[in-house]
Parts: structure tokens; C-alpha cells; sequence
């Protein structure tokens, strides 16, 4: 019996103390997100944007300047690292027969990093 | 030659009956984790620790053994559940939570389970600190679990952990006929919008800091596991120590893991285990489970009502610590319903706010115990 009381006692304390604590990190974390509202009109102002100024029919968009942008950085970059040859005497990893210097990776940087025209 | 022979065969000679069962027990580890790939990570180095520990006259368990070692090193101390917490914190989103607040208090309802057990364990005659060590298993963290229950009763620590860990990967069986039973299939199609919200950078890295202080502040006793929650936390948001918050969350967190599943299996040794108490211990662990789904959703009810029938309740279901496990859960559930009814983030809020809701939990119980 005085284990019951015990264990209801710890219950009651249990749970309230739980609820009580996390409804204080509720309060503070609506504090927090409260500070970090004035971030939030800036990305709101920001997203009309585009509608400002739609695409007239056949038109890109700025979005779509924008991928395509990206899209020939990207094959820009991959033409560029493909055209920095590498001088492989054996299959990759092995260092058979390899000078210190080749070892290394030494002799690429001997090789023109320029795209080829 | 009878001396000689009998030396070399004491390993057969000091066979007992409880070594036999506690090695068929590690063979039962080795099966959940390896064929049913329950928590593999734990349960395996649990079961290679149990294992080693019941081969007769095992060198690991002697003084300077390495298992000895491991124990007193990192469980004797609890440093390795708090060293695991600051992999979990380095690992966790809580920015679900932190764009929905208001389901922090999901996580408070999902520990009812705790005191529920507590007040069970009582009632089977355990004593006032094995009931406070058999309850955290609610909590439904592996590490709260160990951290409590070594301070409290290291002699059940075995048990226990098992039980938390081997329950904590049978959610997704547990959970879905508590859930079912206690909500009806309109509740369960109940559609909740979700608005994603941005959380700023500075939030992320405010959440942590604060949190460690409000809770440090009042529950002293939960300070090593917030804090080391938090640190993680602190770590991954703040994104400036990259190399830090890789190796919190994934080698660090695996070499300790290995050695806490060791230690931990290394405790379970047959005259000390195979005891009625464990028995009880398994199915206690059941019953927190189960009173922890149920509160969440007997809160979630509560709040639908507030709500005038727009809250979810099976949300409540997820709002304890088996992260992400339990928000998948009870998206599945609403999903069965109706197929295009997406809960998720909402339950993964709830779910976060859980992992809180038992660090805290924890924290309270070793506070009431005096420790």
C-alpha cells in the first residue's frame, strides 16, 4: 500500500513536472520562431517577383535563363575536366614500374588544363 | 595424468545449465539481429558480450578482463550512453518541431508509459528503484534507459536493455494494434495541413543552447543527457564543425556502440540473468510500450476535441523517442486510411518533441529518486 502511494505520488510529480517543463520549451521555442519572423517578409517579397514581370509567349523565363545557366556551367566544367588528359601506363592504382614522380600524379600537372580548341 | 587431463578439460567440467541456456540466449541475439535485423547494431555486440561472457571460466569476465574493463570504463560511469547522445543529437533534425511547437507537448503525453510500468513493477513486489529503472524503459531510448537504470539498479541493467532496444525495434509490431484499437478509421483519415515553415539558422542554433539551459535549470539531474543531446545538436547546426559533428554521428557513435553492446552483454551472465525477475522485466517492457502509444493517442483524442475534430489523433502515437520509427508508423497508419492523407511531418514534430520529452523524462525520474 505505501508502495501505491508511492508509485501515484511519483506519477502525479512524474508527468506534471514532464508537462510542465515541455510547455516551457513550448513558450520558448514560440519566442524563438516569434525572433524569427522578420527573416520570413523577405523570402515573401521575394516570391512575387517573377509575376511581376511574366513571360510574354515564347519567352524564357527568368527561371528558366537561370537553369539553363547552370546547365552549360556544368558542361563547361565537365568539357574542361575532361580535356586534362591523364597519362595512365597501367590500370589506375597501380604503381608498377612508376617513377617516385609519376607516383605521385606529378606528370598531370604537365598537361595543359585549357580546354582544347 | 588425471591431473593434467582434468586441467585440460575444466572448460567441459565447469559447464552449467545456466551458461548452455544464457549461450542459446546470444544464439537467439545473434538471430533477431543478423536473420531479422532487429537493431543489428546493438543486438549483435549484446549477443557476442553475452555469449563470451558464459563460455565457463571466460577470461573476459576475470579482473583485468576486456569486458570487465569495457563495463567499468564506460557503463560502471555512464559515459558511454552520454558519448551515444551526442552521435543521436548530431544526428536529428528538429526543425519539424521547430516549425510546429506546439507538438512539444505530444512528446510530454508519450511518457506516460513510464510511470504506468513504475506503478506495474511496484505492484509485482520490485523494489522502489528497480520499478523507477524497469519504468524508463517508456522512455523508449536506449541510452535514457542505461544512464537511469545504472544509477539505480546496475544489477537489472542487463534485462532492461535488452527489453528497450529489442521493443524498440518491434514499433512498427507494436504500435499499429494499440493505434488501431483505440481510434476509429474516421480519425484516422482526419487530413491536417502542413505549412513548411523556413526555420532561420540562427533558430537552429538557439534551439539548442537554450533548451540545455532551461532544462538544466530545472531538472539538474537531466543536465548530462540534455547537454549532450544539445551539444550534438549545437554541432550539426551550427555546420562550422563539420568534422566534429561526422565523427559524433558516425564513429564515435559506432566504436561506442560496440563497446557498450559488449559491456552490456557482458552482464547478462546465467546465474545473474536467468532469474524470474527478467521474465518480468520482458513483459513489463511490453506493457510501457503499449501505455506509452496509448496515452499519446488518449492526448491526441484530447486535442482533436480542442480542435473541433481537425487534429489527428493517432499524431499522439508518435510523440515518443523511437525516431524516425514512429512518425513512419503512424503515417502508414493514416495512409492505409486514405491514401492521400500526408501526416508525416507533422508526427515526425511529435516525434522529435518525444526525443525531448524523454531526456527530460529521465532527467525527472532520477530527480525524484533523489539520485
Amino acid at each position: 500500500m505505501e508502495n501505491l502511494g508511492f508509485g501515484l505520488t511519483m506519477t502525479v510529480l512524474g508527468m506534471g513536472l514532464v508537462f510542465t517543463v515541455l510547455a516551457l520549451i513550448w513558450g520558448m521555442l514560440n519566442l524563438l520562431t516569434r525572433f524569427d519572423r522578420p527573416e520570413a517578409p523577405v523570402v515573401a517579397e521575394a516570391a512575387p517577383t517573377p509575376a511581376v514581370a511574366p513571360a510574354a509567349e515564347g519567352q524564357l523565363t527568368p527561371d528558366e535563363v537561370a537553369a539553363i545557366a547552370v546547365a552549360v556551367a556544368v558542361h563547361t566544367a565537365t568539357l574542361r575536366r575532361e580535356a586534362a588528359p591523364t597519362v595512365r601506363s597501367y590500370w589506375p592504382g597501380s604503381l608498377l614500374f612508376a617513377s617516385r614522380w609519376v607516383a605521385a600524379g606529378r606528370t598531370r600537372q604537365n598537361q595543359s588544363w585549357q580546354r582544347r580548341r | 595424468m588425471d591431473e593434467l587431463a582434468l586441467r585440460l578439460l575444466q572448460g567441459i567440467t565447469s559447464i552449467t545449465w545456466q551458461s548452455l541456456v544464457m549461450i542459446a540466449v546470444a544464439g537467439l541475439l545473434f538471430y533477431l539481429a543478423i536473420v531479422r535485423d532487429y537493431e543489428p547494431l546493438l543486438l549483435l555486440p549484446i549477443g557476442a558480450g553475452a555469449l563470451l561472457a558464459n563460455l565457463p571460466l571466460s577470461p573476459l569476465l576475470g579482473e583485468d578482463g576486456m569486458l570487465t574493463i569495457l563495463y567499468n570504463t564506460g557503463v560502471g560511469n555512464e559515459l558511454f550512453p552520454l558519448l551515444i547522445f551526442i552521435g543521436i543529437g548530431a544526428l536529428t533534425d528538429f526543425s519539424p518541431l521547430l516549425s510546429n511547437p506546439r507538438m512539444v507537448l505530444l512528446g510530454a503525453a508519450g511518457q506516460f508509459g513510464i510511470f504506468g510500468t513504475l506503478l506495474a513493477a511496484l505492484a509485482l513486489g520490485f523494489s522502489r528503484e528497480e520499478a523507477a529503472s524497469i519504468g524508463i524503459i517508456g522512455a523508449i531510448d536506449g541510452p535514457t534507459s542505461i544512464y537511469v537504470s545504472s544509477l539505480l539498479a546496475p544489477q537489472l541493467l542487463g534485462p532492461i536493455t535488452v527489453a528497450a532496444y529489442s521493443y524498440m525495434s518491434l514499433v512498427p509490431v507494436i504500435m499499429p494494434p494499440v493505434i488501431r484499437a483505440l481510434t476509429t478509421p474516421a480519425e484516422r483519415r482526419i487530413r491536417m495541413e502542413y505549412v513548411s515553415r523556413p526555420i532561420s539558422r540562427r533558430t537552429r542554433i538557439l534551439f539548442p543552447i537554450v533548451t540545455t539551459i532551461v532544462v538544466g535549470i530545472l531538472v539538474p539531474f537531466a543536465i548530462p543527457l540534455i547537454g549532450m543531446l544539445m551539444l550534438g545538436n549545437l554541432m550539426r547546426e551550427s555546420g562550422v564543425v563539420e568534422r566534429l559533428t561526422n565523427t559524433s554521428s558516425r564513429e564515435l557513435a559506432n566504436i561506442v556502440t560496440l563497446f557498450l553492446g559488449l559491456a552490456i552483454g557482458s552482464t547478462m551472465e546465467g546465474t545473474r540473468f536467468l532469474q524470474p525477475a527478467t521474465l518480468a522485466i520482458l513483459a513489463l517492457g511490453i506493457l510501457a510500450f503499449v501505455l506509452d502509444t496509448a496515452a499519446g493517442l488518449l492526448f491526441g483524442k484530447f486535442l482533436n476535441l480542442l480542435s473541433r475534430g481537425r487534429f489527428n489523433p493517432i499524431i499522439g502515437a508518435a510523440g515518443i523517442s523511437a525516431f524516425p520509427m514512429a512518425a513512419r508508423v503512424v503515417q502508414k497508419l493514416a495512409h492505409e486510411e486514405d491514401f492521400e492523407n500526408f501526416i508525416l511531418m507533422h508526427a515526425m514534430g511529435a516525434n522529435a518533441a518525444g526525443q525531448v520529452a524523454s531526456v527530460v523524462a529521465g532527467g525527472v525520474v532520477l530527480a525524484l529518486m533523489g539520485r
